[in-house]
């Protein structure tokens, strides 16, 4: 198609972003990945029994990235989305295939399989963000501390390795972080927020 | 007072997972003593988990992304 007068056609704001990503932009990648995440995430749901998902998902994503600069989009939106869905269940059933599948997730496999995934970006709700961080900030000393803990540190290390820092046995730090996360369900409740609801 | 298998699901729920010497992400030892019901479980907290991490991130980055990102390489 010829451009014929006008204004300038402009590339969208995911044209942008891929073309960051393709360049080896780890930031463009993080802003793509923020997005991508809950939707990945959901479509290893019928493996969730058979594989670990956080490992199936972390390594689909590295993958993305690896790929990413000889991906061609096929024109419509979400494409690198909908490919990285591709790629993340295939790393779930190359990870179950290692395993000894049962009949009963062969069979869960396959319906999965056959189900065309609609997967669209993840936004944030600036109303619920600011109602997490009021919810975070009531929190009492010891699970507010462990929960910080483990966002600061990003998975870059072990529950033990964070329970040390903190001077606490792994135990009493899983306890923290257990009712660090149940404090926040609540007062989100008290909100008239489930976040159930708001991630399905 | 958490029960062990709880202490189990929330190991598994953390980013945490260590790499196998091919460099590929390895399952978290916990899971591997979870039964199929609380490994569900765990997926599904940790789904809850990531949406708070990111809402409380100034990037709204989740610790599964910042643990992909810190092992970026092309």
């Amino acid at each position: 198609m010829r451009w014929e007068g006008g204004a300038i056609p402009q590339p969208d704001a995911e044209s942008l972003l891929l073309a960051r990503v393709q360049a080896g932009e780890a930031e463009a990648f993080a802003q793509w990945a923020a997005s991508a995440e809950p939707a990945l995430r959901v479509c290893l749901r019928a493996f969730a029994a058979a594989v670990d998902t956080e490992a199936v998902l972390q390594e689909a994503l590295l993958r993305v990235w690896q790929v990413a600069p000889r991906f061609k989009p096929d024109g419509r939106p979400n494409a690198l989305l909908r490919f990285a869905v591709t790629v993340t269940k295939n790393a779930a059933i190359s990870e179950l295939r290692r395993g000894r599948p049962t009949r009963e997730q062969l069979d869960a496999l396959e319906q999965e399989l056959a189900r065309e995934t609609e997967a669209r970006p993840y936004e944030a709700d600036p109303f619920l963000r600011r109602a997490i961080a009021e919810c975070r900030d009531k929190l009492p000393g010891k699970p507010k501390v462990a929960l910080e803990q483990r966002l600061a540190n990003g998975g870059t290390d072990d529950d033990s390795a964070l329970a040390t820092r903190l001077g606490m046995t792994l135990n009493t730090f899983l306890q923290n972080f257990t009712r660090a996360r149940k404090l926040l369900a609540e007062c989100l409740k008290k909100k008239g927020i489930a976040l159930e609801s708001e991630v399905r | 007072m958490a029960t062990k298998n709880e202490e189990l699901i929330e190991q598994v729920v953390s980013a945490h997972r260590a790499r196998d010497v091919d460099g590929r992400v390895r399952s978290h030892h916990a899971w591997h003593d979870l039964d199929a019901a609380e490994r569900v479980e765990a997926f599904e907290q940790a789904r809850l988990s990531r949406t708070l991490e990111a809402a409380l991130d100034p990037d709204g980055l989740s610790t599964t992304v910042k643990a992909v990102l810190s092992r970026l390489r092309r």
